[in-house]
């Protein structure tokens, strides 16, 4: 018997997993190219050089005629139980084989049955005669939506048969851990995968993922940090350590994400069971479990749990003797040290990550069980990767003030090149403010002498700041900042001597919001070290020029009339529960000059309402600043989830829509909307000198491993130090560009070299880039949407 | 053979715990009470059974048996062990086996349990299989306790709409004298002694018809001679094994190593961030340094005493911080762990940096500093 789980409900035939919402992770069924006419034959760029590249995908195959039955199983007299009906109906094995998946109503086969209708009879042990009627509804061709969903679920069978353990969404392997004593942390190796229909085939796309466990249960934790920080600030620092981070449990295979703490509660404390009857958490644990709380005196961790998991629905109270910690902390992500720890194990290059896929596959293939159950569906993979040719498009032209630069394309990078040459609109920095406390007196000096002589090669007109020493606390900073700045303040410089939240929050709380003017804060630690401070001078130099409004590169543009706009979320999982869209849109023809605004959104509301105003407004500044409204939109969509790209091409494109109509009846100009996704599972190899490398910046792939309902494509635009390159995802999901795909393709690219905090090429689109550090800044520092006045500069750096 | 699955049916009475969850807090009970190391069940089925006795903190081989290999596998990874099994190793060893095959043949991989569970196995059983089982389970097997439990077929009129047994399945259903002459015979046989309870309590005013489901326990009277019983019974292995997992456990030199070597370097990393924070704070007044106590409660006390000793006391010299394993060892967590301080340095040599005598775990502060 193969006892597959599906779930009720065709359309929704989910991948139950647990902890994942049932939702469709890899949108399925929304197809946005049909309504693209101009992609309809192809969808592919031609310029630049070809290049060999492999990936980790594979083929699936099946024999010829392949496909999946799909019954409806109906009882007369009606059966209730699941478990009934399963046994009913599988006494009948001669007739529906010994291959089957059955969720209580839907049975799947991988044979057809001899006739449409089949009627079978068992008995109960009451001695009652049941008519089982297996009705044929489905044939399913093996590039249904359900076929995929179906061969998903088959898979992750397939991982759980080789005994690797699943965490969340993905499956690893317990037996060989790495450990890093250091930091208490394990990792585990482990395997994400998702078989979807590509350009021309059904494929297996396998990659290595990496789960970052903790040795320490979470009172362990609570210990330490109380040991930390004292009694005080104990309930605060746990709430904000531990709030949103997953848990596993000590007694079963689920995880847990940790919503709250009840501090007033305790083991002893009680629950109501699911037969009504009240139970201490000591009592059931020992009794179900065998397990003896040892500390009676914990709080209880509250899990919300979002849907329904079996009769327990609500709110979950957790032990946190009993739990183990997974993941990273915001606070462990800003170890240095610990990530470069964590780095040596979890960035593997590409050969190696190439070898940790061939394992898996390799598993699969001497597996027994794995193969045989792959025979009865009729299903098997090629084991070695598929190759094609990708395309690097040739290298951007950096212009800066009249100047051309090239500069070495493996790197991304023109640091060097445009060094000490005028910035394109140097602002002059004729009234600032340089705050600092008495420690850091001669860290004010060294920064101000550094940027003194950093500037005037990049055309920055400097004057003395007022230099202001202030106590080492927030309320001086603010009476500082209140007394002092005046209406011809042109930046704020602030030296801080820790990295404590709180400071930096309510400085930029109130410099983006009551009193706004542009502010760079700097870590004292930062500026100590004199072999970098010129380096570090440098950037601070072309930060606080952007930050008051100076452009610092561009590329060539060649489109005219074009405004780009870049959205991002941040979603606040720890305080507020609310989410944050950041929004820029460029507003000029040369790109390097951007407006921004950004929604607040509390819980319940759409952000997509806030965002058509955002648009609204855009336009309104790019009229201003062109005197004509642009006949291009370019939208880049970023912070999409899995399984929400329905919801995007449903309502908030013809949102955008509607926000144009509402400018006028004569204006209709281009737009064009595109998902960017920097979280896939596909990378890419190149193949050089007979070895795996990461491919070059400008890798663009628009074949074989796209999706043939989608106008989608992928770029390789940065360059990573070690690991292996991770390429962008774009879906152009709405288009009346009339453009050719390799114009969007290579617009896009060029986007890429315009994001002003790194003079190199980065991942997504410097709008993106920008939303996301607008966004970031709301979200983590400021609660409210930031000042107006500020909006046309690009103050959130 | 779908034990779980019977109780659906009785609508009328309602067990409270459900009869099922009843039998097996029967044999939690028992195995509480008599501690036994190695216990199979026999005819597992789902391995409901198996999963809760798994959390019993004795049992270190659990084996289960049963003749038709799919109901195991259906649930069988919820057998394995939990990724929290790996992060933190128990103390206590522990393997699950699941085999296919009958309890009408025998099989070496059975011998040497303690308890041997038989939860509504014998009225599955055919009349050539009921035969054999006697020999197989007390002949052979030969644990220290057998539990059977079976229908009393004396309920089965308080139970609507049964007409002749429970469950389509079942050969068989005794009533209570069957059952227990059937248990005295065999108990004689192979002088074991017998006692018969139940579970399922009969409504008021039905106390005639006895438990819903009767239950024998086998208690062998003589203890085994060990292997010279075992060696009389050369036998070929006929089971199939379907599952085996072996949970990680400090006894294996593998997890202990990893667990000391994890424990003396995140307390070595405590002792040192302590060190360094009052380093950098009273500089080098030596006055303060030696007054070194660790703010943290739990290790406070232990610290106080030591250092006193002077060899124990941490100590930075130059970009190295030196933490004696005295003082690691000197925490209970890691003593427990190892036992002895010889142990202990043999787990973690090689594998953490020590000083050159090799009386200390030794970090290297100069980079820590540049970063921070």
């Amino acid at each position: 018997t193969i006892g597959l789980q599906v779930s009720s409900g065709l359309q929704d035939l989910s991948l139950r997993d647990r902890g994942g919402r049932r939702r469709d992770f890899h949108d399925l069924g929304v197809n946005t190219r049909q309504a693209m006419v101009h992609v309809q034959e192809s969808k592919t760029g031609f310029s630049g050089r070809m290049i060999k590249l492999t990936t980790n995908h594979f083929r699936l195959t099946s024999r010829p005629q392949w496909a999946l039955y799909q019954y409806h199983v109906g009882y007369s007299p009606e059966m209730e139980a699941r478990r009934l009906r399963s046994a009913l109906l599988f006494q009948h094995e001669e007739h529906i084989g010994k291959t089957h998946a059955f969720d209580g109503s839907i049975l799947f086969l991988p044979k057809k049955l001899e006739n449409k209708v089949t009627e079978l009879f068992s008995r109960t042990r009451n001695g009652e005669d049941v008519k089982i009627t297996v009705t044929l509804t489905n044939e399913l061709p093996p590039t249904s939506p359900t076929c995929l969903q179906f061969y998903n679920i088959i898979f992750r069978r397939l991982l759980k048969m080789l005994n690797l353990q699943q965490i969340g969404r993905n499956y690893y392997n317990p037996s060989d851990p790495v450990s890093i004593p250091n930091h208490r942390l394990m990792v585990w190796l482990g395997f994400t995968s998702s078989i979807l229909q590509y350009e021309d085939n059904i494929m297996l796309c396998a990659d290595v993922s990496h789960k970052v466990l903790r040795g320490e249960t979470v009172l362990d934790t609570m210990h330490s940090l109380h040991s930390q920080v004292g009694e005080e600030r104990f309930r605060d620092t746990c709430a904000k350590e531990l709030i949103g981070l997953i848990v596993l449990t000590k007694y079963n295979n689920r995880t847990y994400r940790i919503d709250d703490i009840d501090w007033d509660n305790n083991p002893k404390g009680t629950f109501r069971k699911s037969d009504g009857s009240e139970m201490s958490f000591v009592e059931y644990y020992k009794k179900q479990y065998n397990i003896e709380i040892s500390d009676w005196m914990q709080p209880v961790l509250i899990s919300q749990m979002k849907r329904k998991r079996g009769n327990i629905q609500g709110p979950v109270a957790l032990i946190p003797e009993l739990c183990s910690l997974t993941g990273l902390t915001d606070k462990m992500r800003n170890d240095f040290n610990m990530m470069k720890d964590l780095a040596i194990h979890t960035r593997l290059p590409p050969e190696q990550r190439q070898r940790e896929i061939g394992r898996l596959l390799n598993y699969i293939q001497k597996d027994d069980n794995v193969q045989k159950e792959l025979r009865n569906w009729g299903l098997s993979f090629d084991y070695k990767s598929i190759s094609f040719t990708g395309r690097v498009v040739q290298g951007e032209k950096i212009f800066q003030s009249g100047n051309m630069f090239d500069y070495n394309p493996q790197f991304a990078d023109w640091t060097k090149e445009t060094r000490g040459v005028p910035l394109i609109r140097a602002v002059p920095v004729d009234s600032w403010l340089l705050i600092y406390t008495r420690r850091n007196y001669d860290v004010a000096n060294t920064l101000l002498q550094s940027l003194f002589k950093v500037t005037p090669s990049m055309g920055i007109r400097m004057n003395k700041p007022n230099m202001i020493e202030v106590d080492d606390r927030t309320e001086a900073y603010l009476r500082v900042l209140q007394q002092r700045v005046t209406p011809d303040t042109n930046i704020v410089v602030c030296i801080l001597s820790s990295s404590r939240k709180d400071k930096y929050d309510a400085i930029k709380k109130y410099l983006c919001t009551d009193c706004p003017i542009p502010s760079q804060c700097v870590l004292a630690r930062t500026l100590s070290k004199p072999q970098t401070i010129m380096t570090v001078a440098t950037k601070i130099a072309l930060q606080m020029n952007c930050k008051m409004g100076g452009e610092l590169w561009s590329v060539e543009i060649p489109l005219k009339q074009v405004m780009i706009v870049g959205i991002d979320c941040y979603h606040d999982t720890v305080s507020g529960k609310q989410s944050i869209a950041g929004f820029v849109a460029s507003l000029n023809q040369t790109v390097t000059r951007w407006f921004s605004r950004c929604v607040v959104q509390t819980r319940g509301q759409e952000l997509v309402d806030g965002i058509k105003a955002c648009l609204q407004t855009a336009l309104r500044n790019w009229s201003k600043w062109n005197r004509c409204l642009p006949s291009r939109i370019f939208v880049y969509r970023d912070g999409v989830g899995d399984g929400q790209l329905n919801t995007l091409v449903n309502y908030e494109v013809p949102q955008f829509l509607d926000c144009l109509k509402s400018i006028g009846t004569d204006y209709s100009p281009r737009l064009t909307v595109i998902v960017v996704k920097k979280r896939v599972g596909a990378r890419f190899f190149a193949e050089i000198g007979g070895g795996l490398k990461n491919p070059p910046p400008g890798t663009v792939v628009d074949t074989v491993v796209t999706r043939p309902e989608w106008y989608d494509f992928f770029i390789v635009s940065q360059t990573v130090k070690n690991g292996c390159v991770a390429p962008t995802h774009y879906n152009v999901i709405y288009d009346t560009s009339q453009l050719k795909p390799d114009h969007v393709q290579r617009l896009t690219y060029k986007l890429c070299h315009m994001y002003y905090n790194w003079s190199g090429i980065i991942r997504v689109p410097a709008p993106c880039q920008y939303a996301h550090k607008l966004a970031f800044l709301v979200g983590q520092s400021i609660h409210r949407e930031p000042n107006l006045l500020l909006s046309d500069r690009l103050y959130y750096l | 053979m779908d034990k779980n699955f019977q109780e659906e049916f009785t609508q009328i009475i309602k067990f409270k715990p459900p009869l099922y969850k009843q039998r097996h807090q029967f044999v939690k009970d028992l195995v509480e009470k008599y501690k036994p190391k190695k216990v199979a069940d026999l005819g597992c089925a789902d391995c409901s059974l198996l999963r809760m006795l798994k959390f019993c903190s004795c049992i270190e081989v659990l084996a289960g048996l049963d003749i038709c290999a799919n109901v195991m596998k259906e649930k069988m990874h919820t057998l394995s062990p939990l990724p929290v099994d790996y992060l933190q190793p128990s103390e206590r060893s522990l393997t699950v086996t699941l085999h296919h095959g009958s309890v009408a043949h025998k099989d070496p991989c059975m011998l040497g349990f303690d308890l041997v569970t038989c939860i509504e196995l014998i009225e599955h059983l055919e009349e050539p299989e009921l035969k054999k089982f006697p020999e197989v389970v007390f002949g052979f097997m030969a644990p220290s306790i057998v539990v059977i439990s079976t229908p009393n077929s004396e309920f089965n009129p308080l139970l609507p709409g049964v007409m002749l047994y429970r469950h389509p399945d079942h050969k068989f259903e005794w009533n209570r004298a069957q059952f227990q002459s059937w248990a005295l015979e065999t108990a004689r046989c192979y002088d074991y002694s017998v006692e018969f309870t139940g579970v399922g309590h009969p409504p008021t005013g039905m106390e005639k018809a006895g438990f819903c489901t009767q239950i024998g326990v086998f208690i062998r009277k003589h203890p085994q001679t060990g292997e010279s019983v075992q060696s009389e019974k050369p036998t070929e292995a006929v089971y199939k094994t379907v599952f085996k997992a072996v949970y990680p456990s400090l006894k294996d030199e593998k997890y202990l190593q990893n667990a000391v070597i994890s424990e003396v370097i995140f307390t070595a990393q405590i002792i040192k961030h302590r060190l360094m924070s009052k380093h950098e704070e009273y500089g080098d007044d030596p006055e303060r340094k030696s007054k070194f106590q660790p703010s943290m409660d739990c290790f406070s006390d232990y610290l106080g005493k030591l250092v006193v000793e002077k060899n124990m006391e941490p100590f930075i010299s130059g970009n190295e911080v030196y933490i004696p394993l005295v003082t690691i060892f000197s925490f209970p967590k890691v003593k427990r762990l190892c036992g002895t301080f010889e142990k202990l340095c043999k787990l973690i040599a090689g594998k953490v940096t020590l000083s050159s005598d090799g009386s200390a775990v030794m970090f290297n502060i100069e980079h820590e500093n540049e970063e921070n």
